[in-house]
């Protein structure tokens, strides 16, 4: 069995290597594209329709660990990767440990950076290299049902501390109604909310990783959601499960906590909430100093492999620098993605039909949160194994076994391997 | 490797004498006779064993040896690790790295505990079932044989697929009909999953086990238990007492294979995994080796996780059976 697993490695491995590379001689260079964006298609095609010197042959791949990641990591091994892949924040410095991206400041143009919101840009950048330029930033806000907020008499919370008032209040005048969500499925969800109490899971000192899931900040915000889940105060349920879209549609929960591209997706989950639902902005530590953690967001990086760099990253300065494109993959339907580049912010508020929260101009929060998000937050070599090591974690603790701190405790002890390993140096505490 | 060995046995007999040895056969004397005979019969088992060689060698003995020069090589890096790596041999650390991850060890666990559910349950339910069987007590013994083995014959992904759809809570008719009597199971629950996963391997191989046991029962000789029913047994008795000790090597057997076959394990909770975060995605050593290969993109770890696997499921092939050898010597 054994040998039949090892079998199958090295068979994987030559067949990967087979594969060509098609490159014409003649007429518009062609570039590959990979990318799970829902979207992408719509902005290939614009970018094709409005471009002669280079054509993008574009492949959607599926999402999350067991589709596209692998796949990207399994065609660069093989030295076929694809010249441009999209790449979430998370992944990326395992993408730049591995060598699959690139360094891209050769083909970056003077004067391009600044284009980009600095938060943003800080988590493509690593030893003062930019490695890809991010698509959009998703600042963490927190949408709830403003009918329901009225009908219980409740006020919107501004502090945890209000939050967790507000839960009980709520669940004291509806006792089937709970104030959120907790996603033991959304990986992502804990780790902003820690980033927004000023956690730094990972960091780099002295050429060492500095490894610390149970920091003081940390420690706070699982301990708040602890308490939550044990005074069933809030809802468990993963994410976009049909429990959570039940709840949400029923009206027994009565918000979340989510990036602003959620705000899209709501639309989609909720279509006779419409007028309902609105967005504010997450509960504060510290009122007098707002702070903001991001969940979810996307960037583009030109891989290693790639023939056709500098026509690679046209098509990439192309697509998050240019109205066009962004109109383009907002064409594809419902989208709140919110811009990492400023000035193309008020292209998407124009996009977006703001009659869905009963004409809030939603835009406005999220540019508001995203000017507090959390500097210095860095993401670490093996994000999605650690995640998914966390996620396992979670669900344990929402089925009553363990807590949310020894999850996270017990990803930082899965990852620590990962990282000797392959001869980095780390610092665990 | 068998080629070789035949080439060997052709060159050490010249042409011309290989003539008078086959005519030696009809009139030759006697002792050539039986010498020819040896070499032929060497031929012969050479030609037979040298197909499974190869196929050894090719499936086994050579990834094998792969997998541990890939454990002993690591794409390795410094400090922080951007943009410096190289593959270069790095010894036991990949070793290292997999004894020091908690993840690894807990996948023992799960198949420790996955063990002391399914072996007892997997022997006595076949057993009873091959007891059944060959007392006679059940009409149309074909048809209840081969409607006991049908499940083996659905693939293991095909059974956790099936299985998986009826845990389900939402989807399940079991699930809904049970919440109908006032019971609410969570098959996939923190307490259920693990017996979960189990049921679906005894489901797959419960039959196959049983034709394993009724083999071994309808190898005793019926004077043996013809002898017991004279001496006024009852079959419940004869079953305890006359059969069960005789097909003790056969349990031994059943025994070894579950073992092997739970360390093996990954189908069944690989399914769960895609939507029940219980299951983790390094749940069992296999998925661990998967994992690491494929998720983390770490071959070294995944051949040194592999290779400590093969040696752990040797070590208890091993011990498993000089425990049921000792056994023997005792009686």
């Amino acid at each position: 069995m054994l040998g039949v697993l090892g079998a199958a490695l090295a068979l994987l491995l030559t067949a990967c290597g087979g594969a060509a590379d098609s490159v014409r001689a003649h007429g518009p260079v062609h570039i590959t594209f990979w990318s799970a964006l829902r979207g992408s298609q719509q902005v290939v095609d614009e970018f094709n329709r409005t471009h002669s010197d280079v054509k993008v042959d574009f492949e959607q791949i599926p999402s999350g660990a067991s589709g596209g990641y692998t796949k990207l990591s399994n065609a660069a091994r093989a030295g076929n990767a694809p010249d441009v892949a999209t790449i979430e924040y998370p992944e990326l410095p395992g993408y730049v440990i591995d060598g699959v991206a690139r360094d891209l400041d050769p083909l970056i143009p003077a004067g391009t950076k600044e284009k980009f919101q600095p938060a943003a840009l800080d988590l493509t950048s690593f030893g003062g290299h930019t490695y890809s330029l991010p698509l959009d930033i998703e600042p963490m806000v927190f949408y709830y049902r403003k009918d329901l907020f009225a009908k219980y008499h409740l006020t919107v919370p501004t502090t945890w501390a209000g939050f967790r008032a507000t839960a009980e209040q709520l669940r004291k005048a509806a006792p089937k109604a709970r104030l959120a969500s907790f996603f033991p499925n959304q990986m992502g969800e804990i780790a902003g909310l820690s980033w927004q109490a000023g956690a730094q899971w990972f960091g780099t000192a002295h050429d060492t990783w500095q490894l610390s899931m149970d920091d003081a900040p940390t420690r706070r915000v699982a301990g708040y959601w602890q308490r939550l889940l044990d005074r069933d105060l809030v809802r468990v349920e993963g994410q976009s499960s049909q429990q959570w879209t039940a709840g949400i549609q029923s009206g027994d929960t009565v918000g979340y906590i989510d990036g602003a591209w959620a705000a899209g997706a709501l639309m989609k989950s909720d279509p006779p909430g419409k007028g309902r639902w609105a967005v504010a902005p997450l509960p504060q530590w510290d009122p007098a100093h707002p702070a903001d953690g991001t969940e979810g967001g996307s960037t583009f990086t030109v891989t290693k492999d790639s023939r056709h760099p500098r026509q690679a990253m046209e098509f990439i300065l192309w697509q998050t620098t240019d109205p066009d494109a962004l109109k383009a993959r907002l064409s594809s339907g419902t989208s709140s993605a919110f811009p990492a580049v400023p000035a193309l912010v008020p292209v998407a508020q124009h996009a977006m039909d703001d009659s869905y929260f009963g004409g809030q101009d939603i835009y406005a929060q999220f540019q508001r949160s995203a000017a507090t998000v959390r500097p210095q937050w860095m993401w670490g070599p093996r994000m999605l194994a650690t995640l998914s090591q966390v996620q396992t974690g979670l669900a344990r603790a929402a089925a009553g076994s363990g807590t949310i701190e020894s999850a996270l405790r017990a990803g930082q002890a899965a990852t620590l391997p990962d990282l000797t390993s392959v001869g980095l140096s780390v610092d665990s505490h | 490797m068998s080629t070789a060995v035949s080439s060997d046995a052709a060159a050490a007999r010249p042409p011309d004498r290989t003539g008078t040895a086959a005519a030696g056969a009809h009139g030759g004397r006697r002792s050539r006779r039986a010498r020819t005979t040896r070499r032929q019969q060497r031929t012969a088992a050479a030609l037979l064993i040298g197909p499974f060689g190869i196929l050894m060698a090719l499936v086994f003995l050579v990834p094998l040896v792969y997998a541990i020069v890939l454990s002993l090589f690591t794409v390795d890096h410094h400090g922080l690790g951007f943009g410096n790596g190289h593959t270069v041999f790095t010894g036991l650390r990949s070793y290292a790295a997999v004894l020091t991850d908690p993840t690894f060890a807990s996948g023992f666990g799960v198949i420790g505990l996955f063990l002391v559910i399914e072996v007892p349950v997997l022997v006595i339910v076949s057993l009873g079932l091959a007891l059944l069987l060959d007392s006679g007590m059940v009409r149309l013994r074909r048809t209840a044989q081969l409607f006991l083995f049908l499940p083996h014959a659905v693939p293991g992904i095909i059974a956790a697929l099936i299985w998986f759809y009826l845990y389900t809570p939402g989807v399940s008719p079991v699930v809904r009909a049970l919440s109908g009597t006032g019971l609410s199971v969570d098959f996939l629950g923190i307490h259920l999953v693990l017996p979960s996963l189990v049921n679906v391997v005894l489901w797959n191989g419960l039959g196959y086990n049983m034709v394993i046991f009724y083999a071994a029962l309808q190898a005793i000789p019926r004077e043996v238990i013809e002898a017991s029913v004279l001496d006024g047994a009852s079959a419940w008795r004869t079953a305890l007492r006359v059969k069960i000790p005789m097909v003790r090597a056969t349990v031994v057997l059943v025994v070894m294979f579950a073992v092997i076959a739970a360390l093996q394990l990954y189908t069944e909770p690989t399914l769960f995994n895609q939507t029940d975060a219980l299951v983790s995605s390094r749940y069992t050593p296999n998925m661990y080796i998967y994992d690491a290969a494929f998720d983390r993109q770490n071959y070294g770890l995944s051949s040194a996780a592999a290779v400590i696997l093969l040696v752990v499921s040797c070590v208890l092939s091993y011990a498993v059976t000089r425990w049921s050898n000792r056994g023997e010597d005792r009686k």
